[in-house]
C-alpha cells in the first residue's frame, strides 16, 4: 500500500500569528470606525463652544452654555415636540396598518405574495423622492390629491404648505414609504409561528379575536417590538422627507431635530447650537438602540437557531 | 511512520473545561479509540489534534514535534468528521482531491489518487455527483475517501459511523479495521458505540467530562472497568448492578445475592464491610436446570431478541430486576420460573460511594507508557 | 383552514384592494405623468386619457429642456451617473472592507470583536448630521470637499454596517467543520477563506451588496451636505432640478421615475432576501 512519502512534511511555520488574525481581518473596517468616531468627538467639541462660521473671532468655549439656553428657547422645545409628534404618529399609525395588512397576507397565496412584493416598491423608493412624488401630487395647481378631495367638497386643502396640515402631510409621506417595511417584518413573523397553538385553539372553539390577542399578539410582540424600535430610531431623525418636502417650513412648523440642525448650521451658521441639537438627538436614539439592540439580538439568535 | 503525544491538553470554552489535562500517546501505527459520552470532550479533542482548534494548556507532539506553531494544514492529518462536513458545492471528485490539490501534483497525479481511495470504498461511480445528490452512506464513504486521499499518515476518524443507518453501520464496522490497516497510518478513532470502540480499537481511551477515565485495551477495559460508569458504558445489555456489603468468612469473600453467596477472589477484598455495587454482566449469567448448586431462582418476565443475541428480563426472588444475554439459538426457558447461575470468575465491585472499582486498575493496565 | 363567511371575504378583497391602490397608486400616477406634457397634466379634470410621448425623457438624456420662456440645460445624466458611481464604489468599498471583518466576527470571537461589531452597527442608528457636519470641514481641510473618494468614504456609515452584520450571519451558518475540513486538507485560512467560505456565503453577499446598494443609492442626506452639484446623485440632483426647471411637471416626473427604477428593479430582484436584509439578520425571510 502506498504510505506517506511526505515523511518531513509540515514546512511552514505560520507566517502570521493565529491570534493576530482576527484583528487583522477587521481592520480595515476598524480604520473605517475610527475615521467616523473623530467627527463624533469632534462634534461634542463644538457643541461646548461659541462657534458660528460667519463669526470666526467669535469662537471661543462656553461649555455648557448652549445646552442651557435649550431650557428657554422656545425653538428648541418646539424641535423637541415636532420631532416626538412625528416619530410617535409615523411609528404608531404604521404598526397599526403594517399589522394590520400582515395579517390581511398572512396565508401564503400566490395573489398575497405578489402582493406583499408590491408593497416593497415604497420602501424601496428613495424617501426623498418619494416626498417630491407626493409633492407633485398635491400641487395646488394639479394635484390628483387637490381633484380627488374637490370631488368630496373639500376645496383647497394646502397640504404640506399650509402649517395646520404639513405635519399630517410629511406624516403621510412616512407612512406610505415605510409602513411595509413593519408589514414585511410581522408578515415573516407571522408566517414563523408554530402552528399548534393556533390548532389546539381552533379545536377548543376558541373565538378568533380571543385567538387573536390571546395568542397571536403575544407571540407576535417580540417582533413588533424590534420593527417598532427599529422605526422609532428612524423616524425620531427623519430628514430626508421633511427636508424634500417642505424644508422645515412653513415657518418652523416642522423643524425637526436634524432638519432644524441643518438650517442652524447652513443657513445662521450656527456650529454650536446645531452640534448641541445633534448631541441630544444623538443620546435619545442612543437609549432607545440599546433597548432595540437586545431585542433585535434575541431575534436574530432565534432566526440562526431556526436556520 | 507517526507517533502522537498529548501533554496535559487543557481546552475551555468560556468557563467550561471541555477537555482536561489529558495526557496520551499513541504509538506509531496504532488505532487508538476515544470512547465517552456525547458531551464527553472527544470532538474537541480531534480538532485540537487536527489544530483547527487551540488548547489554553499543554503540548501536542506529532512525531515528537511541539505542533504550538504548526497550524492545521501542515500538521499531515486526515480527517473525517461525524456530519461528514463535505464541501456542498464541489463534487465528490473535487471534495476528494481536496487533499490532493494542495501543491504541484498534475491532473493526472491527482486522478490517479480520487481513482485509489474512491475504488477502495467503492464510489468510483458516483465520484461526478454534488454531495446533496448523495446517499447518506456515499456521503459517508466520500468523507473516509476524502480523508485518506492525501495518505495522511495521522488519521482522525470523528465517529464517522454515527449519521449511517445499522445496516450500512453494520457493514463499514467490518470494513473498517482491514481499510484502515492497509493504510499503514495511525488513527485515532471517536466513537460512542462500544462495539465499535471493541472492533476497531487496539486500544481504548475512555472520555468522561473532558477527562480520561480509562485508557487500555478493549479486554482491559471490559474485563476490569475501573469505575461502575465505565462498567454501564461497555456492554449491552447494560451490566446489571446490585447493592451489597462486602462479607469475609473463613473460606474467603463473598457477597450475597438473592441469599445465595458469591464469592469473590482476593484481589477485591477491598470491599469487605463496604456498601458496594455489585457488577454482573448479563452474558456471564447462564440458566441451569432446577435446583443445581449454588443457583439462583428467578421469574422471567420478558425476552427479546436483540442480533445475535436473546436477551431475558427477569426478577430474582427479592424483586430485583436482572438481565440475562444468551447467543441466539440456544435453549433456555423463556418464561415462568427458571435457574441461572453465575459466572463468578466475571463479577466486578465497586465502591457505591465512589463508583470506583474495587481492584485497582493500575494492576490491570498493561500501561503502553502512558503517564499514570 | 378556517371556514370564511362570503362577508369576509368581500371585506378582505376590498381592504386588499385599498392597500394596493395606496401604495401603488403614488409610482403608477407618477409614471403616467411622465408620458405627457404640461398641457394635459394641467388638465381640469385630470384625466388618463392623453397621447403618450416619451419627450420628457428624451429632453433628460439629452440635456436641453424647452420651456416656453426659454431653453435651458441641465445635466441630469451627470446626477444619474453619479448615483450610479457612488454607489457601485461605496458598496465595493464596504464589501473589500466589510467581509472580511465579517468573517473575523463570524468564525473567531477575538477580544473586543462584539465592542467593535456593534460600534459598526452603532453608526447605522446614530443621527448622520453628528457626523456629517463635522466631517464637512474636515473635508474642506483634508481636500475631500466634494470629491467622490470622500463622499464614498462617508457611505460606508451606511453600507458597512449593513454588510458587516449580514454577510456575518451568513457565514455564521457555515458549519465550522466544513472549513476545518479544507484547512486539514492542508489548505491556508485564506485559501479556505477564498474556496470554502465565500462561495457558500455568496448568495448572503450578493445579497447585502444589492441592500447596500439601494441604500446608498436612496441616500439624501450625505451629498446634500458634503457634495456640489457635479458630484450630488439623483435624490440632491432631482429636488435642485425642481426649483430649476420650474413648471416643466413631466420632466420632474421622468426624472422621478428614472431615480427610482433602478432601486425598485434590484429590490423585485432580491425579494427573497430584503426581509433579512432589512432586519439585519433578525428576521428570516
Amino acid at each position: 500500500m502506498p504510505v506517506p512519502s511526505q515523511v518531513s512534511k509540515r514546512r511552514g511555520k505560520r507566517l502570521v500569528s493565529r491570534r493576530a488574525l482576527p484583528y487583522l481581518l477587521s481592520l480595515p473596517a476598524l480604520l473605517v470606525c475610527i475615521g467616523i468616531l473623530v467627527p463624533f468627538v469632534t462634534a461634542i467639541y463644538y457643541s461646548l463652544q461659541r462657534y458660528r462660521l460667519s463669526q470666526p473671532w467669535a469662537r471661543e468655549m462656553n461649555w455648557g452654555d448652549n445646552y442651557v439656553r435649550f431650557m428657554s428657547d422656545s425653538k428648541f422645545w418646539n424641535t423637541l415636540v415636532v420631532s416626538l409628534e412625528y416619530a410617535f404618529l409615523t411609528v404608531g399609525f404604521e404598526l397599526i396598518l403594517g399589522l394590520g395588512i400582515a395579517l390581511l397576507l398572512q396565508k401564503r397565496t400566490k395573489l398575497n405574495n405578489a402582493v406583499s412584493i408590491m408593497l416593497l416598491m415604497p420602501l424601496m423608493t428613495a424617501p426623498a423622492l418619494a416626498a417630491l412624488m407626493w409633492k407633485l401630487m398635491t400641487n395646488p395647481g394639479f394635484g390628483i390629491l387637490n381633484y380627488f378631495l374637490t370631488l368630496i367638497g373639500i376645496d383647497d386643502f394646502r397640504w404640506g404648505a399650509s402649517p395646520s396640515s404639513a405635519l399630517f402631510t410629511v406624516v403621510l409621506v412616512d407612512i406610505w414609504v415605510y409602513t411595509p417595511f413593519i408589514m414585511i417584518l410581522l408578515l415573516a413573523g407571522l408566517r414563523s409561528l408554530p402552528t399548534q397553538p393556533f390548532e389546539a385553539a381552533a379545536l377548543d372553539g376558541v373565538p378568533r379575536m380571543q385567538q387573536f390577542f390571546r395568542i397571536t399578539l403575544p407571540m407576535l410582540t417580540p417582533y413588533i417590538l424590534t420593527a417598532a424600535l427599529f422605526r422609532l430610531l428612524e423616524s425620531i431623525q427623519q430628514f430626508d422627507i421633511i427636508y424634500a418636502m417642505t424644508q422645515g417650513g412653513p415657518g418652523d412648523t416642522l423643524t425637526v431635530f436634524q432638519v432644524e440642525a441643518y438650517l442652524n448650521y447652513f443657513q445662521s451658521t450656527n456650529v454650536g447650537r446645531s452640534s448641541a441639537l445633534l448631541l441630544i438627538l444623538w443620546a435619545i436614539t442612543f437609549f432607545i438602540s440599546n433597548i432595540f439592540i437586545k431585542n433585535w439580538l434575541r431575534l436574530r439568535e432565534r432566526a440562526r437557531g431556526e436556520g | 511512520m507517526t507517533t502522537l503525544e498529548l501533554r496535559a491538553v487543557t481546552k475551555r470554552y468560556k468557563k467550561d473545561t471541555v477537555v482536561d489535562d489529558v495526557s496520551l500517546t499513541v504509538a506509531d501505527g496504532e488505532t487508538l479509540v476515544l470512547f465517552g459520552p456525547s458531551g464527553a470532550g472527544k470532538t474537541v479533542l480531534l480538532r485540537l489534534i487536527a489544530g483547527v482548534v487551540e488548547p489554553e494548556e499543554g503540548q501536542i507532539l506529532i512525531d515528537d514535534e511541539d505542533m504550538f506553531d504548526v497550524d492545521a494544514e501542515h500538521r499531515g492529518v486526515g480527517m473525517a468528521f461525524q456530519n461528514f462536513a463535505l464541501f456542498p458545492h464541489m463534487s465528490a471528485f473535487d471534495n476528494i482531491a481536496s487533499p490532493l490539490t494542495v501543491g504541484k501534483r498534475s491532473v493526472d497525479e491527482i486522478k490517479a489518487g480520487v481513482d485509489r481511495v474512491a475504488k477502495l470504498l467503492k464510489i468510483d461511480h458516483v465520484l461526478h455527483h454534488a454531495p446533496r445528490e448523495l446517499s447518506n452512506g456515499q456521503k459517508q464513504r466520500t468523507s473516509l475517501a476524502r480523508a485518506l486521499a492525501g495518505s495522511p499518515p495521522l488519521l482522525l476518524l470523528d465517529d464517522p459511523l454515527r449519521n449511517v443507518d445499522a445496516k450500512l453501520r453494520f457493514e463499514m464496522r467490518l470494513e473498517l479495521p482491514q481499510l484502515l490497516a492497509g493504510q499503514g497510518a495511525t488513527v485515532i478513532y471517536v466513537t460512542q458505540d462500544y462495539k465499535e470502540a471493541m472492533a476497531l480499537g487496539q486500544r481504548i481511551a475512555v472520555l468522561a467530562e473532558g477527562r480520561i477515565a480509562q485508557i487500555g485495551t478493549p479486554e482491559q477495559i471490559y474485563l476490569s472497568p475501573k469505575t461502575i460508569d465505565i462498567a454501564r458504558l461497555f456492554g449491552d445489555p447494560v451490566i446489571n448492578c446490585y447493592d451489597v456489603v462486602g462479607q469475609r468468612d473463613d473460606t474467603g469473600v463473598f457477597v450475597e445475592l438473592s441469599k445465595q453467596r458469591l464469592s469473590l477472589d482476593d484481589s477485591k477484598a477491598n470491599c469487605v464491610d463496604k456498601n458496594s455495587v455489585l457488577g454482573i454482566r448479563p452474558e456471564s449469567i447462564k440458566f441451569v436446570p432446577e435446583n443445581t448448586p449454588g443457583s439462583i431462582p428467578i421469574t422471567i418476565e420478558a425476552e427479546t431478541p436483540l442480533n445475535e443475541k436473546v436477551v431475558t428480563l427477569a426478577l430474582t426472588e427479592g424483586g430485583r430486576e436482572m438481565l440475562i444475554s444468551r447467543p441466539s439459538g440456544t435453549v433456555a426457558p423463556t418464561t415462568g420460573n427458571a435457574f441461572v447461575k453465575i459466572d463468578q470468575r466475571a463479577l466486578l465491585i465497586f465502591d457505591q460511594t465512589t463508583g470506583e472499582n474495587f481492584v485497582d486498575s493500575s494492576e490491570i493496565d498493561v500501561d503502553r507508557g502512558v503517564a499514570a | 383552514m378556517e371556514h370564511q363567511s362570503k362577508l369576509e371575504t368581500v371585506l378582505r378583497g376590498i381592504a386588499l384592494l385599498l392597500v394596493v391602490v395606496f401604495f401603488m397608486f403614488p409610482i403608477f400616477w407618477i409614471f403616467l405623468m411622465s408620458l405627457q406634457t404640461n398641457e394635459t397634466i394641467l388638465r381640469v379634470p385630470p384625466s388618463i386619457n392623453f397621447e403618450p410621448t416619451l419627450s420628457n425623457y428624451r429632453a433628460l438624456i439629452t440635456g436641453k429642456l424647452e420651456t416656453s420662456a426659454a431653453s435651458l440645460e441641465i445635466n441630469f445624466l451627470q446626477n444619474l451617473w453619479n448615483s450610479v458611481f457612488l454607489s457601485v464604489a461605496s458598496v465595493s468599498l464596504a464589501l473589500l472592507l466589510g467581509v472580511p471583518a465579517a468573517y473575523a466576527f463570524a468564525r473567531h470571537k477575538f477580544k473586543g470583536s462584539e465592542d467593535i461589531a456593534f460600534t459598526l452597527l452603532s453608526f447605522r442608528f446614530a443621527p448622520p448630521l453628528l457626523v456629517l457636519l463635522p466631517l464637512s470641514l474636515y473635508f474642506q481641510k483634508m481636500g475631500l470637499a466634494d470629491t467622490y473618494l470622500g463622499l464614498i468614504w462617508v457611505y460606508q456609515l451606511i453600507c458597512l454596517p449593513l454588510i458587516l452584520w449580514i454577510v456575518r450571519g451568513y457565514f455564521e451558518d457555515i458549519s465550522p467543520d466544513i472549513e476545518y475540513a479544507y484547512r486539514v486538507a492542508g489548505h491556508s485560512w485564506f485559501s479556505t477563506f477564498r474556496k470554502i467560505a465565500l462561495p457558500l456565503a455568496g448568495p448572503g453577499i450578493a445579497a447585502a451588496g444589492l441592500l447596500a446598494f439601494i441604500f446608498a443609492w436612496n441616500n439624501f442626506i450625505f451629498a446634500l451636505v458634503l457634495a456640489s452639484a457635479d458630484k450630488q446623485p439623483v435624490t440632491v440632483g432631482a429636488l435642485a432640478f425642481i426649483t430649476a426647471s420650474g413648471i416643466q411637471y413631466g420632466q420632474i416626473a421622468a426624472a422621478i421615475v428614472m431615480s427610482i427604477a433602478p432601486t425598485l428593479a434590484l429590490a423585485l430582484y432580491a425579494q427573497k432576501y430584503l426581509v433579512e436584509g432589512l432586519s439585519l439578520g433578525a428576521v428570516k425571510g
